[in-house]
């Protein structure tokens, strides 16, 4: 009986403790990450701020991996300069409505394998690159994307979201693809390499129709001029 | 008479002998081989295995000795393979195969053969790069770790004993990442990834 009792305690605190991990971690303010900069710190921390806010406002943003990724910046060894010049990268793609995921995860992936901050950022500068030339490039192809909810005229008007998720694993593979060796005039296999990725993403995180879109508008030309922007 | 004469004589002789008795060589052939097929013995079971073990026929017992020796290895083999692989009622399955969760994430199997590790953990992109350790609660040096995750792509690496290790076997990819391997799950896409 009394046995019973304590482990119907023990079960309540822990589902306490849970939903208030989970509500703390659904709760990510603005004043989280102002903290977490400080602790750089960064010369214009205003600038800092407002890309995050803007971030903050889309549906997409992952807040949680940003905040750490902050966090863990502030306690690397690196000098004050070299974090701030790291941490500009997301702010950068932030401030163009770029997604940020990849950058994210790829600098957090920098700091646990504790390599130099100049190949940190090397990383960095190539994938921001390719970020935003995907994106030109879906749009130059006439795939762009819509604010959820508003109605969709046409079927290559995108919700952002829909859109974003596209735009990072376009360019996340061709960022791969050349951080493996493989060289930027290769178009027909970067096309494999992104076909590849996008097929076994459909269904489960992209949308058929925004895959047969973007493979049916995409051609291996385009891919081998992304890749030499992100190289030269 | 001379030599040569002598042996014209006797070649002649013999062939009018041949000549004389060819017609009782007609359908000689066939007639042997008709007295033969009636005679032939019937090779019955007893018959086989006095063969077999008969003295004169010592390289067929090491024959048979060798292959129910084989077969009874076998049989242990099989026996010893089976009695540890069965599955133990009050263990948990091990399920390679995706389980989904009622959140929608599934459940993904991260399994790793290290003999002599002390520490083995998983780092990804899941877990923002920071540790999940993996357990091995029987000791045999199979290090395992079950992880629920959304639908997506994952990269990840294991930390043996403190070293990365970023090819996993069961990987649906590698790529390169700051000079080292990654391995590559996709979760949620018919059923593989987990």
């Amino acid at each position: 009986m009394i046995g019973s009792r304590i482990r119907g305690g023990a079960l309540l605190c822990t589902l306490f403790l849970v939903g208030t991990g989970l509500l703390a971690a659904a709760e990510i303010a603005l004043s989280d990450f102002a903290r977490a900069i400080q602790s750089i710190p960064v010369s214009d921390i205003q600038r800092v701020l407002t890309a995050i806010e803007s971030g903050l406002a889309q549906e997409d943003f992952p807040a949680p991996q940003t905040l750490q990724w902050i966090e863990r910046l502030a306690a690397s060894p690196f000098s004050a300069q070299e974090k701030e010049s790291l941490l500009l990268h997301t702010v950068i793609a932030l401030e163009n409505g770029l997604p940020v995921d990849g950058l994210v995860t790829k600098g957090l992936e920098g700091l646990a394998r504790a390599v130099g901050a100049p190949k940190i950022e090397q990383s960095l500068k190539q994938r921001l690159i390719l970020l935003g030339e995907t994106r030109d490039l879906l749009i130059a192809k006439g795939i762009f994307s819509v604010a959820p909810g508003s109605p969709q005229a046409v079927a290559t008007a995108l919700p952002t979201p829909r859109f974003n998720l596209l735009v990072t694993h376009i360019s996340g593979t061709v960022a791969d693809y050349l951080e493996g060796g493989g060289s930027p005039f290769e178009g027909e296999t970067l096309y494999r390499e992104v076909r590849s990725r996008l097929l076994s993403l459909e269904g489960a995180i992209l949308v058929p129709e925004d895959v047969d879109l973007a493979l049916k508008r995409i051609e291996p030309a385009d891919l081998t001029r992304m890749a030499l922007c992100a190289v030269t | 008479m001379r030599s040569n004469e002598l042996d014209d004589i006797l070649r002649e002789a013999l062939r009018q002998e041949v000549a004389e008795r060819s017609s009782a060589l007609a359908g000689l052939q066939e007639h042997v081989v008709a007295e033969l097929g009636d005679r032939r013995p019937r090779l019955r079971l007893s018959d086989w295995f006095r063969q077999l073990v008969a003295p004169s026929r010592g390289g067929r017992i090491g024959q048979v000795c060798v292959v129910g020796g084989t077969a009874a290895v076998c049989l242990l083999f099989g026996f010893f393979v089976a009695t540890r692989l069965a599955p133990d009622p009050g263990a948990p399955a091990l399920r390679l195969s995706p389980s989904r969760n009622p959140d929608g994430t599934q459940e993904v199997v991260f399994v790793l053969p290290a003999l002599n590790a002390t520490n083995v953990s998983v780092v990804g992109t899941f877990n923002s790069w920071e540790p999940t350790a993996l357990s091995d609660e029987d000791q045999d040096g199979i290090w395992m770790a079950s992880i629920p995750l959304p639908p997506g792509r994952y990269e990840y690496a294991f930390v043996i004993d403190g070293r990365w290790w970023g090819q996993d076997p069961l990987a649906d990819e590698y790529v390169r990442s700051f000079g080292e391997y990654s391995s590559v799950r996709y979760v949620g896409r018919g059923g593989d990834g987990a």
